[in-house]
């Protein structure tokens, strides 16, 4: 499903002129297979923000390839990347990233919006991902009104919903304290485990990593194999 | 996104920030307004020079003054009757007049009283033809009946009351109808360079109508048309020279009169219709409504300054949402629509309420203006103030409208440019 090969980048620190080349990823080579959880552990500035971003298409790598169900996606033009985002891609963010003047029903709605789906087939698959994440309840509220597990729910249900097959999640629980990060942490599982959808979770916290399928720890731009699951 | 969605999305957003677009809004409504009333003035002027010029002229005559020959020009009595039934023959011609008016003084009589009149000699069929048009009687059917001015009758004065006349006092004229009367004409020629003294001749002729009034008030009408044949008799009679005279052709409409006005003077006739004047009249309001709808324009570039503001802001404000967007896959031209239709929607109802406030103040200004003018000359009337101050057409109103949505468009257009070229990594660093 996800193949990345000898992915390579840099980034240029200091004042122009006087600029130095640091290396992020020094050719990391990863496969993720359909409906596997692969979490990606490292220290801050490891580059496993870098990873998930050109993973995303939100930036092109130096060298390297990233292939999405066979589809190159660096070779991809920015419109096509957003609807190939669209298309295969749900996002899960540290800072949950909702719209703060909509709904949790509304934020929810969002991609399908941008889909272009019909209001009536809309708003029944936004009740019944509600109801999947538990937040049928509190749909009206405003993200400000709700707990951080709340939002964080708020963001898997936006992420779940256009049916994207891959969920990547940048430190899903890295604003949330122990208990709500356990109930999120059973809700990835419990999601991987009905519907199929494979994971890739980037983390600094080894108790998220225990989640995966695999684990692989990235440290000085170079990936490492790691431990395999163990429950949570 | 569907367009019930696009629009639902930036109506939240407006609902967002009401008092800064509500600001805005009211920015671009008062340079829209100010363009529509600025340019209205001129509109207002032309329309009252155009009604001016058309209530002064029958609007389908075209006055033919003379035609340009080989070596010298032809004044109209000399063009050849040839040439006449030609121009009657014309499309779109519904008559040709020939007007002459003997060189002579002339002086209408009945009983004791009478009136220094001018008479007009011409074809009373082609008159009818024209729409000569008459306040009581009918048309001469016979060379010895003739049709008086509208004033005629009020001019007829015996000695005694020409006297009163003099000494300011008013008076009545002749009382009654004059269709039946038999009239005298009194002809004297106008003395010329080496006549002694001239002799002064006299024919009789049955009244049988009474020409329209006057298009203007001030205009009195105390000729006598008679049948053209009459000119050959008054000149050979009298020893005169033909008078002066004039040709008139007649258009079917109003709409064809600038067809045949060229048409003639490509035949090398002088010509001069109502479009003529028009024309000039046309070039120069044309021109003045141009400079000023150019100068209202300035208030809406001004205003679109705002809308540039209020939308670098937003984008500035959004940056994190607008990351999210692209992040979960909007394609960068929906966000770019999205900021232009806000930029836009901040222009249409700016300009729809803009047009509405003209409206008002156009209205009040033709209301009110000529009562302050009236009063400030001491004069009681309002509605002897003729000139229109404002008119708005729907013409002002689609220029103003395409003015200022384009302006707001294009005030929109850096900001939502910016919008697409947002960063999602540095976007999503953002705090809430």
């Amino acid at each position: 499903m996800i193949t990345i090969s000898e992915l390579q980048h840099h980034f240029k620190i200091g004042k122009k002129g006087n600029e130095r080349l640091v290396p992020v990823l020094k050719g990391v080579t990863l496969e993720v297979g359909n409906g596997e959880i692969v979490a990606i552990l490292g220290k801050s500035g490891s580059g496993k923000s870098t990873l998930l971003h050109i993973l995303a298409g939100f930036m092109s790598p130096e060298a390297g390839s990233v292939l999405v169900n066979g589809q190159e996606t660096s070779a991809l033009k920015e419109s096509e990347q957003a609807s190939f985002r669209l298309a295969n891609f749900g996002f899960i963010f540290q800072n949950f990233q909702l719209m703060p003047g909509l709904s949790a029903f509304e934020n929810v709605e969002l991609p399908l919006k941008i889909l272009g789906m019909d209001e009536a087939d809309r708003k029944k698959k936004v009740q019944q991902m509600l109801g999947k994440v538990g937040l049928q309840e509190v749909s009206g509220h405003y993200p400000n009104e709700l707990s951080g597990g709340q939002q964080q729910r708020v963001s898997i249900a936006r992420a779940l919903i256009t049916d994207a097959p891959i969920i990547l999640a940048d430190e899903p629980t890295g604003s949330l304290d122990s208990e709500t990060e356990k109930e999120i942490l059973l809700l990835i599982q419990s999601l991987n485990k009905k519907l199929g959808l494979t994971f890739v979770i980037i983390t600094h916290d080894e108790e998220v990593a225990a989640v995966a399928d695999r684990q692989y720890h990235l440290h000085d731009g170079e990936l490492v194999k790691g431990e395999q699951r163990h429950a949570v | 996104m569907q367009f019930k969605d696009q629009i639902d999305f930036i109506r939240q957003h407006m609902k967002r920030n009401k008092l800064r677009v509500a600001t805005t809004i009211l920015a671009a409504t008062m340079g829209c307004a100010f363009l529509i009333v600025l340019a209205s003035i001129g509109f207002g002027l032309h329309q009252t020079l155009t009604d001016d010029v058309l209530n002064n002229n029958l609007v389908t005559e075209i006055e033919v003054a003379g035609k340009a020959g080989e070596e010298t020009d032809l004044s109209p009595g000399e063009i050849p009757d040839a040439e006449v039934q030609q121009m009657r023959e014309m499309q779109h011609v519904a008559a040709v007049v020939e007007r002459n008016r003997p060189d002579a003084e002339t002086k209408v009589v009945i009983g004791e009283r009478s009136t220094y009149s001018n008479v007009v000699l011409s074809s009373m069929e082609e008159e009818q033809k024209a729409g000569f048009g008459l306040s009581e009687g009918k048309m001469p059917a016979n060379a010895n009946e003739v049709v008086i001015g509208y004033h005629t009758a009020d001019m007829l004065l015996t000695e005694a009351e020409q006297e009163k006349q003099e000494k300011g006092e008013e008076v009545s004229g002749f009382a009654g109808s004059l269709i039946g009367q038999t009239i005298e004409l009194q002809l004297t020629p106008f003395m010329n360079e080496g006549d002694e003294k001239t002799e002064m001749a006299a024919w009789e002729f049955v009244v049988t109508g009474v020409a329209k009034e006057p298009a203007k008030d001030w205009m009195t009408d105390t000729g006598v048309y008679a049948d053209s044949s009459w000119g050959a008799i008054f000149n050979e009679e009298l020893n005169m020279q033909p008078g002066y005279e004039n040709i008139l052709v007649y258009a079917d409409d109003l709409q064809n009169v600038g067809g045949i006005t060229n048409a003639l003077k490509e035949d090398g006739y002088y010509v001069y219709s109502v479009t003529e004047e028009l024309g000039t009249v046309n070039v120069f309001f044309n021109a003045l409504k141009a400079g000023l709808i150019f100068v209202g324009t300035i208030a809406v570039l001004i205003a679109s300054i705002g809308i540039f503001n209020t939308m670098t802001m937003a984008v500035t404000e959004r940056t994190r949402e607008i990351g999210v967007m692209k992040a979960i896959g909007a394609q960068p031209k929906l966000i770019r629509k999205l900021f232009l239709m806000e930029s836009a929607a901040i222009g249409v109802i700016g300009t729809v309420l803009a047009v509405v406030i003209s409206y008002g103040i156009s209205m009040l200004s033709n209301w009110l203006i000529p009562i302050i003018v009236m009063s400030s000359l001491g004069e009681d009337q309002p509605e002897d103030f003729t000139i229109i101050i404002s008119t708005i057409p729907w013409q002002l109103v689609v220029i103003a409208s395409v003015i200022s949505i384009g302006v707001a468009m294009v005030s929109g257009w850096n900001p939502a440019r910016k919008a697409t070229q947002i960063d999602v990594i540095q976007a999503l660093r953002q705090e809430m």
